[in-house]
């Protein structure tokens, strides 16, 4: 193993531990001494195990299932069919209610293989910490990115692409003069953002609608667009400071690297990006083991005891993630998430863990966290399982037999549609965001898209109710956007049925020509499924306290959620917390000299090249020339 | 004299630990087999060229397992789009064989149908020296009638070769960039990179 410790790393400053094991002696159990435990390999942890491995801290990180990814994790059909069972016995967060559904997909065995489901979809703003971390860690030379330029408001019954830069504005022709001219002042202000800190902290108790209406006399559907598609946020009446940060992020991120202000990984996001922490983290001299789960804790000799019966001498910090399964703790509930966000207050154990509810025994240990958090008399904010910072997130995933190509933009293969609050005939207190992905992606082979819709609303059967309604929606626009297309030449009075009354969708391509007609078609879906999730909220957790597994313990402490965003805001901030709690402070988070950079020579096509001889090894990419030509392998 | 076009291929290392993947790596990255050696490959991957004709190099993004195979905890990402793997064993392990066998097997599952796989013995520096010092020998030194006929029946590309001497390196890497789909890669190129995002492409040069 190796002999870096982290308190000698430190001394050292960064350093490049030797390339991890290829040819290191074959072990059979896993190391008895690390200096840090990881269990749960999400993605925060896994950003947690790159930054100490890197730093020189000797790294043990384990996962209890047998794919990366943990809440994160991206599944094969394979193994989502063992997850539904994991959670059909409990060994997941209860109270998921997940639901399945899958029609009868005939010959789906050898298409099957090639279905991938995240359990966490993100799609990346091109202006984030998280593309900055995954550049300067180089991982995002494990990954391969596209642009996703559509983002969809669903209102009224119709389909509106998102006027998002000025010249869209200039040449939309829907937009007023006036309206332009408004929405111009609005953009030039969040791009020019010269507002004063504690003018900026003042509108922390603003609804975001207010301010728009009020300071730039923007109309409600400018607003809806500003707030809901191109912020992401979850109603309008989240707070001025909260949404402008939002707004400001997609329009940053224009144009950076294409128009377009976001970008996704192939095959899976942030599960992918998991798989790429941990692969950097292991270069650096991690020890991953997966299907092993942490069984046994001893405060005393911080030593932790796992399934395989190994033994392990913990010499720095170890940590649980919340959603990885341990005898030590209960699962968590999300029944009990759900009912305080509903009734936005804190829990009220009163120190027996009794709440007289029917999760009583699910709730102790968050009661037990609560308490001590009392007796320490610790701000109730900076509690990480406090209401502040957490809520669910309900999702729901639906494969089906449609490439949905009429939603993205040429030569892409994801979209962005959101459901605003009010859009749905639910009338949806929360929106409902939605990642439409096809053949390109690498998630669903051609022939298919996939659909992933979440929504924030903390009671949970009212999410589900939105998400079912969301979903007929986009299969009553898809069906009849992709049915235009046989319009002209073959159209028979069986494909397409009239409906009375209002209109029931349309679509950016088509305006509002077949608003009255509804295909008897309807959309064959591969799969379906629904479920709840607990995730952290926020953006910004370097305020709150990690906490103890056990109570008492100051050793082995429990992760954070992970963020219910769809974007990846939150999750560098919660990485970088729980590096602060092993190394003191984030001052070096990532900040490696990866020593082979005077190596890093650009490969001159003129010179000759002697494959053994005069090889030069371009260690590809740096961080001065990032990733020149390593974006995309896939051939 | 026009620049050589460039065609990229993943290429990924398999075998037991200690066979020699790095090593071999390393001669051929290097040219140099370092008998002792503490590397700092750094983060990613290495880049290598090999020159097939004067104005074709097929380079070859070449991706170590970092150990995560030690606990059979190699991602999937590991697999993804390999169009070449190198399944390398000791030429004097018969279970050093085995472990290649089964990391065939497992190829065959994770990686794309069209992989190609080379089976690569090495040490032959160790099989010629025993073979040397032994010429009237009537046993079997090393494996090699074994692992040759495991390649035959499987289809796979075979090679013994020394990654401390570098005898045979070369050809390993050659024979297998000569059977990488070349004609395909660039005619799907164009296409492809109008679609994927060159995070080293920011208009604005400050995304790092």
């Amino acid at each position: 193993m190796s002999s870096y410790s982290a308190r000698e790393a430190t001394r050292r400053g960064s350093v490049v531990p030797p390339l991890a094991g290829v040819d290191r002696p074959v072990i059979d159990t896993v190391p008895s001494k690390c200096d840090v435990l990881i269990c749960g390999t999400g993605l925060a942890e896994s950003i947690l195990a790159a930054a100490l491995a890197w730093q020189g801290t000797n790294v043990l990180h384990i996962d209890a299932h047998n794919v990366y990814g943990d809440s994160n994790m991206c599944l094969s059909s394979k193994d989502l069919t063992t997850w539904i069972e994991t959670v059909a016995n409990g060994s997941e967060p209860t109270g998921m209610n997940a639901q399945f559904y899958v029609s009868a997909p005939g010959n789906s065995s050898s298409r099957a293989q090639r279905f991938l489901f995240d359990m966490s979809p993100h799609v990346m703003f091109v202006k984030s910490d998280m593309l900055d971390l995954l550049i300067k860690s180089r991982v995002a030379k494990y990954l391969d990115f596209k642009g996703l330029s559509q983002f969809h408001t669903y209102e009224s019954d119709s389909f509106e692409k998102v006027t998002g830069n000025k010249e869209q504005i200039f040449t939309d022709q829907s937009l007023s003069l006036k309206t332009k001219r408004k929405l111009m002042k609005f953009i030039k202000f969040v791009l020019e953002w010269t507002i004063e800190e504690n003018e900026f902290r003042a509108l922390s108790n603003i609804p975001i609608s207010l301010y728009l209406e009020k300071e730039f006399e923007l109309e409600k559907a400018q607003i809806v667009e500003l707030v809901i598609a191109i912020g992401l946020c979850d109603h309008l009446d989240v707070s001025a400071s909260y949404a402008l940060p939002k707004i400001r992020r997609y329009l940053l991120s224009l144009d950076v690297y294409g128009s377009f202000p976001a970008m996704y990984s192939m095959y899976g996001s942030s599960g992918e990006l998991a798989q790429g922490f941990c692969r950097s983290a292991a270069v650096a001299g991690a020890t991953y083991k997966l299907g092993v789960q942490l069984t046994g804790w001893d405060e005393q000799s911080n030593i932790a005891t796992l399934s395989d019966g190994s033994k392990v001498q913990v010499a720095e910090k170890a940590f649980l993630s919340p959603t990885q399964p341990s005898p030590l703790r209960p699962l968590v509930n999300v029944d009990q998430f759900a009912d305080e966000d509903i009734n936005q207050n804190v829990p009220q154990g009163d120190g027996s863990g009794d709440l007289g509810s029917k999760n009583k025994n699910a709730n102790t240990i968050y009661n037990s966290f609560d308490n001590l958090q009392r007796l320490k008399g610790t701000k109730y904010a900076a509690n990480p399982y406090s209401s502040a910072y957490r809520g669910i997130t309900s999702r729901m995933v639906a494969v089906v037999t449609n490439e949905c190509k009429e939603w993205f933009k040429d030569g892409e293969s994801a979209a962005i549609v959101v459901f605003p609050p009010g859009s749905l005939s639910t009338n949806n207190e929360y929106a409902v965001q939605t990642i439409v992905y096809g053949p390109g992606a690498g998630i669903v082979p051609e022939g298919f898209s996939c659909w992933y819709l979440n929504t924030h609303n903390p009671d949970k059967q009212k999410a589900r109710d939105d998400l079912n309604d969301a979903l007929s929606k986009l299969e009553s626009s898809i069906l009849r956007e992709s049915n235009l297309g046989h319009l002209i030449g073959s159209l028979s009075g069986e494909d397409i049925a009239y409906k009375h009354g209002a209109a029931v969708v349309s679509s950016v391509r088509l305006g509002e020509s077949m608003q009255n007609f509804v295909p008897q078609k309807r959309l064959n879906y591969l799969f379906k499924l629904a479920y709840t999730s607990p995730t952290s909220k926020g953006r910004k957790f370097n305020k709150v306290e990690l906490q103890p597994v056990l109570p008492g313990s100051d050793t082995l402490l429990s992760t954070l959620f992970a963020p219910g965003e769809i974007s990846y805001d939150g999750i560098v901030s919660q990485a970088r917390k729980l590096y602060e709690s092993v190394v003191g402070s984030d001052d070096d988070f990532f900040d490696v000299d990866f020593e082979d950079d005077e190596e890093t020579e650009a490969l001159d096509p003129l010179e000759p090249i002697d494959p053994i001889d005069s090889m030069k090894d371009t260690v590809s990419g740096s961080p001065d020339h990032p990733a020149e030509e390593v974006m995309h392998m896939e051939l | 004299m026009s620049a050589p076009r460039i065609a990229q291929f993943k290429l990924v290392l398999l075998g037991e630990s200690a066979v020699g993947k790095s090593s071999l790596l390393l001669r051929f990255a290097r040219g140099v087999y370092e008998d002792n050696r503490e590397s700092t490959i750094g983060a990613a991957f290495l880049a290598q060229n090999v020159r097939l004709e004067p104005d074709l190099v097929v380079r070859f993004e070449i991706w170590d397992t970092a150990g995560q195979e030690r606990y059979k905890a190699l991602a999937p990402m590991y697999y993804r789009n390999a169009n070449a793997a190198l399944v390398v064993f000791d030429l004097l392990s018969q279970e050093s064989l085995a472990r290649a066998q089964s990391w065939v097997r497992e190829l065959r599952v994770q990686a794309d149908d069209g992989i190609i796989i080379a089976l690569v013995g090495n040490k032959l520096d160790l099989l010629n020296q025993l073979k040397a010092e032994s010429p009237n020998s009537s046993g079997k030194i090393g494996i090699s009638e074994d692992a040759k006929s495991y390649a035959a029946e499987a289809g796979l590309l075979y090679y013994e070769c020394s990654a401390k001497t570098g005898e045979n390196i070369e050809a390993v890497f050659k024979g297998v960039a000569e059977k990488m789909p070349i004609n395909e890669y660039f005619s799907s190129q164009e296409e492809e990179q109008q679609h994927a995002v060159d995070l080293g492409a920011s208009s604005s040069g400050c995304a790092c």
